[in-house]
């Protein structure tokens, strides 16, 4: 099959030699290649959007809603974190790890596992403990990628958080440890703390 | 006839189904989130001060516990955080009936 390929490539150019062909077809391939590429980039990209994420009624009307109002959705300032902020990692590995597994979400959602308030509740501290057990694995990397510790100015930083913020390394605590229930609603029941990690 | 029965039927199953509202299943109040409450305080697990939870159980029958709970969130008053002592913060609001809200879910916790 290869040999009538390149029989015919060769009829259309009888002047071409072998590298001149060898070189148009390389090249080619690496326009579609790049096109690809681009392509599953830019897709992936769009998947990491608010709009992406809320275009699912069971995001956009439970945890969109309850972010509203919050200090990382509006502040002073205007810097605010987007769902993939703290919920898809950056690192290239771990992201397409983690794009790849999220379309149990998309089986989820034609199931309609959360698709209604009363069931989304149900689930909410399963739903909570999954993303709090992902943050205390990267000791709160999503919290990290923004917060540098280093960077944290003692001089405007408040009395009472540099002393909680003593007390929980000294308690060799993560941010999610603490800092939990400030996107979204807190769920009842068991926080990051007594995660047990060991599982 | 009969699908309006049904309908009637079917209204009353899913008012049924609704349950009895109460404020421990009502959202917190949006002014809660303006004022960084989440901050210091969990629904029933310890942060740094008392859940809300245990203050509604140290508050129960209590019939002052309203006017107590205004106070503290209006007034700033000293409070003690790991042996040190520092201002409580208020609720970032001038409105009364938004005041009186959070107090009242508070309790209903």
């Amino acid at each position: 099959m290869l040999k009538e390929k390149w029989s015919a490539l060769k009829a259309r150019c009888k002047t071409c030699s072998r590298v001149t062909l060898v070189l148009a077809v390389g090249f080619g391939a690496l326009l579609v290649a790049g096109g690809l590429l681009a392509a599953g980039a830019a897709g992936l990209a769009w998947t990491n959007t608010e709009s992406f994420c809320v275009s699912c009624h069971e995001m956009r009307d439970n945890v969109y809603a309850e972010f509203d109002g919050t200090i990382h959705a509006s502040n002073r300032s205007g810097v605010r974190a987007i769902c993939s902020d703290c919920h898809v990692p950056r690192e290239p590995g771990p992201l397409l790890m983690a794009k790849i597994l999220a379309t149990k979400d998309l089986y989820h959602h034609l199931l309609g596992t959360i698709d209604t308030k009363e069931k989304f509740e149900a689930k909410r501290h399963e739903l909570a403990t999954n993303v709090w057990r992902k943050m205390k694995q990267t000791d709160s990397l999503p919290c990290r990628n923004c917060h540098v510790e280093s960077a944290m100015s003692a001089d405007l930083q408040s009395e009472r958080a540099q002393s909680q913020h003593a007390k929980a390394k000294a308690e060799k605590l993560t941010c999610i440890d603490c800092h939990y229930g400030i996107a979204h609603t807190e769920p009842e029941g068991p926080g990051p703390q007594e995660l047990d990690m060991s599982k | 006839m009969k699908t309006q029965l049904i309908s009637i039927a079917a209204l009353f199953a899913a008012l049924a189904l609704a349950g009895p509202g109460n404020a421990q299943g009502a959202a917190a109040p949006p002014v809660m989130k303006k004022s960084g409450c989440a901050n210091c305080h969990s629904l029933d697990k310890k942060k740094v001060g008392p859940s809300y939870k245990e203050t509604a159980a140290k508050y129960k029958g209590n019939a002052d516990a309203e006017a107590k709970l205004v106070t503290h969130l209006t007034t700033s008053p000293k409070v003690m955080v790991d042996g040190k002592e520092e201002p409580h913060s208020s609720l970032k609001t001038t409105n009364d009936a938004d005041v009186k809200a959070v107090v009242a879910w508070i309790l209903a916790q």
